[in-house]
């Protein structure tokens, strides 16, 4: 057996340990690479920042604790950004096995920036129905959600004040891992209730989602870990996001060459066979 | 004990067990495993009833005796007739009603979004007026909105539904447009592959920074027992079935 055939019948648990390595070592000496800010991630700050104080910002948690990795700083860097500006935030979910994670993670933000539940924020938990609770909510809010997470009525809290339905929303972000999410908050609200729509979504599904970006259905996107470090510089709050781009970088650059040496004894073999074809 | 670092053992434990699966199957993978799915279904069962039944049936009907809620929840009855043969017919109307709904709801709105919305974006000039200066064309390939991407977004979508367009036989010209065809589409797929080693390198970072901060002493290392229980684990369980393997029948 020649040295190519060896390489490409090599153990796989030698890359996998390969890959596992090229991303702790990062994680353990962070080198600090730059991170350069997209439009589409620049798009939404703008607008957040643009905004002026005591809009309503409602932020829908559509995934749950399988893509925590990388929606979980997403919506911690932009609840930052949204309780610096003084915004109203309005949370919500459509998964309801994220209830329990979403309503942690708006406490942990809330406090941290000095927050109060019902008078700069409520979260709304989780309500039955899918695509059809944005629906609800665009006719009436407190239909789809008579009481908040806690039990709460939600009818005469003061960070609603003066919110009846989606049309009294500024600005809106589905954070979402697949369906519902994204699109459906574009096809069944935006779309019908007119009020500007800012994304985020997990690395498998940001593809996808770039259409809806070009043609101005959505306004901004922040795609995966890398969108989170972006909007996480952004602000100028480094957290998870920004302390796994080095992981990710070498990771990557490890897949690359991993490929590339693939292809290099892939043909190197070829080539043998080919010799060995033409000497009988 | 503090239920954080309990919390904090637990999570280690099982990732760690889900990762020992990257070396061979074993019993601490499907333990953790169906942990998982077990805990899934059970969170989403207790949350729904709570907030379903409880919170928006029986509280709002008891309370405020909203009695126009007691017909969805016979339409919800209707579909669990299935389950009795002789009554089962009484759930197709239950399932006529969600069907006939859905597609009423979902159809125009689909139909609005993704074709008429992503047609109107396609179509777009491939010169662009500027004042009273005349035609202009932008060369920018950063900018989505320029006159360049415009034609290249043009050629992409024309060749790849050519590819797809089967009455006719990719011979001659047609050839070289449903290979353009193949070219667009493999530059999605290797875009779309792109994304997604991302996202699996983005989890698989999210649990080591897990891992290495569980390593801290606050928490009782718990990384590192654990990592040494998993490993003695693998060892014992694989000189075991070994053993077994080896002995004759």
């Amino acid at each position: 057996m020649s040295f190519s055939e060896r390489m490409l019948k090599i153990d796989r648990r030698i890359i996998f340990l390969v890959i596992g390595v090229c991303t702790l070592l990062p994680l353990l000496y962070p080198v600090g690479l730059p991170i350069r800010i997209s439009p589409e991630v620049r798009s939404i700050y703008d607008y957040i920042e643009a905004l002026p104080e005591r809009s309503i910002f409602l932020l829908s948690i559509d995934f749950d604790p399988a893509s925590k990795p990388e929606l979980h700083p997403q919506a911690i860097a932009l609840l930052r950004h949204a309780f610096r500006k003084n915004l109203r935030v309005v949370a919500m979910t459509l998964w309801v096995s994220g209830t329990g994670m979403a309503d942690q993670l708006l406490k942990q933000v809330a406090a941290e920036m000095g927050k109060e539940n019902g008078q700069d924020y409520v979260f709304l938990g989780w309500s039955p129905g899918g695509p059809a609770v944005i629906i609800n909510m665009g006719q009436d809010l407190y239909t789809a959600f008579p009481s908040d997470y806690g039990g709460k009525t939600t009818k005469g809290l003061s960070v609603l004040d003066g919110v009846n339905s989606l049309k009294d929303v500024t600005y809106a972000i589905s954070l979402g891992a697949g369906n519902p999410g994204v699109e459906a908050w574009y096809v069944y609200g935006k779309d019908k209730y007119k009020f500007e729509l800012g994304g985020g979504c997990t690395g498998v599904i940001a593809p996808g989602l770039y259409p809806l970006l070009r043609s101005g259905q959505i306004n901004g996107l922040i795609g995966g870990l890398r969108g989170a470090a972006e909007y996480e510089s952004l602000i100028g709050q480094k957290g998870r996001a920004v302390a796994g781009m080095d992981a990710q970088s070498a990771t990557h650059l490890a897949i690359i060459v991993l490929v590339a040496i693939c292809n290099l004894f892939y043909f190197s073999l070829r080539q043998q066979q080919g010799r060995s074809e033409v000497q009988r | 004990m503090d239920t954080t670092i309990l919390g904090a053992w637990m999570a280690t434990g099982l990732t760690l067990f889900i990762f020992s699966f990257l070396y061979k199957d074993n019993p601490l993978f499907k333990l953790a495993e169906h942990l998982y799915v077990g805990v899934s279904v059970g969170y989403t069962i207790v949350k729904a009833y709570d907030t379903v039944v409880v919170h928006l049936i029986v509280k709002p009907i008891v309370e405020q005796g909203e009695i126009a809620l007691l017909i969805p929840v016979a339409i919800g009855l209707m579909m669990l007739t299935r389950y009795m043969p002789k009554a089962a017919w009484m759930s197709r109307y239950a399932f006529a009603f969600i069907v006939g709904l859905g597609s009423g709801l979902a159809i125009p709105r689909t139909i609005s979004s993704f074709i008429l919305k992503q047609i109107e974006d396609t179509v777009r000039p491939l010169l662009a007026m500027a004042g009273g200066d005349g035609l202009t064309f932008s060369m920018n390939l950063l900018n989505p909105a320029s006159n360049l991407n415009a034609i290249i977004i043009l050629v992409g979508v024309t060749s790849v539904l050519f590819y797809f367009f089967f009455s006719i036989e990719h011979s001659g010209p047609g050839k070289m447009v449903a290979r353009t065809g193949i070219v667009f589409l493999m530059i999605a797929f290797g875009a779309a592959f792109g994304y997604t080693v991302m996202a699996r390198m983005s989890l698989l970072i999210g649990r080591l920074t897990d891992l290495i901060e569980f390593s801290d002493s606050s928490y009782g290392r718990p990384t590192l027992w654990l990592v040494i229980l998993t490993i003695g684990a693998l060892v014992v369980l694989g000189r075991r079935s070994a053993n077994s393997t080896s002995q004759p029948e």
